[in-house]
């Protein structure tokens, strides 16, 4: 078993859906910390990659939970980038598998599993898209 | 006036991925398994030891992208995680300015290469990026 036996009827499915906030500004400056970057106090905007880390109620789906058992790993991530997160925002987190696709390179052949997370803020602006790529070594 | 022109190198930055650095980020970011955490319980998973995070990478990405290039809006990352980013050694941030665009609306966008590697050269995160600046009203 493994990501090419999921049904493709699933692509596109929101399997989560959260809701973050009010952001706090101490949670700006804590991730902010963390990462070793600084925020400007009279403007607080958190870092871009602040979105990573909502990552909603279930950060997979139970399908592709039972296809990682026979291996996978996160291979990378590929964001855009919208309005900026300031304190006061809330944030709706919702993700859906968007695609599943093979690929063929010089250790064989691969499987790509796409998880499609969508972030909007509280006046219905995107915020970003993070696309998450699951990888599993082909047949 | 942007600070970017095609064929730039990004000024290079060291890192200390520190254990405790790695594992202080895995815990802020709810992300506190094992393998972030501590080398034992890596190696026990089968890895090389204690492991950052793809999200800790593409963060520190991040921030060396921004500090290249105050003022400018980060409006697309792209992430590939090739190796294990093994904690307790120092990396690299490299990148470079490949292309830029004038757009109608008055922003100038620069597409960039950014990576992120070993102390023995060996690429462990590389990615391509998107940075934005606006010409304001001037011209």
């Amino acid at each position: 078993m493994s990501f090419v036996d999921i049904d493709r009827a699933l692509l596109g499915r929101e399997f989560d859906r959260a809701s973050y906030g009010p952001i706090e500004l101490d949670e700006i400056l804590a991730y902010a910390r963390l990462i070793g970057e600084q925020v400007d106090a009279s403007d607080p905007v958190a870092p871009p990659s602040f979105v990573v880390k909502l990552r909603g109620d279930r950060a997979l789906p139970d399908f592709v939970v039972q296809q990682l058992r026979s291996g996978g790993f996160d291979a990378g991530k590929d964001i855009e980038f919208g309005a900026d997160i300031r304190p006061g925002d809330v944030l709706s987190v919702a993700t859906s598998v968007h695609d599943i696709y093979e690929k063929t390179g010089r250790s064989g052949s691969m499987v790509f599993l796409v998880l499609r997370t969508v972030i909007r803020n509280q006046r219905g602006e995107l915020v970003a898209y993070v696309d998450q790529r699951m990888m599993q070594k082909g047949a | 006036m942007s600070v970017l022109e095609i064929g730039d190198e990004l000024p290079a930055v060291e890192i200390e991925l520190s254990s405790a650095f790695v594992a202080d980020y895995a815990r802020g970011v709810g992300m506190d398994w094992g393998r972030f955490t501590s080398h034992e319980e890596a190696r026990a998973q089968g890895l090389p030891g204690q492991i950052a995070p793809g999200n800790l990478s593409l963060a520190l990405l991040s921030r060396c992208l921004l500090r290249w290039a105050p003022g400018m809006r980060l409006a697309r990352l792209g992430t590939t995680f090739r190796a294990p980013v093994v904690a307790d050694q120092t990396v690299t941030v490299r990148g470079n300015v490949v292309e830029h665009h004038v757009h109608a609306d008055r922003t100038i966008t620069f597409e960039c290469e950014v990576w992120m590697e070993s102390a023995e050269g060996d690429r462990l995160v590389v990615g391509t990026a998107t940075l934005e600046e606006s010409m304001g009203l001037g011209g």
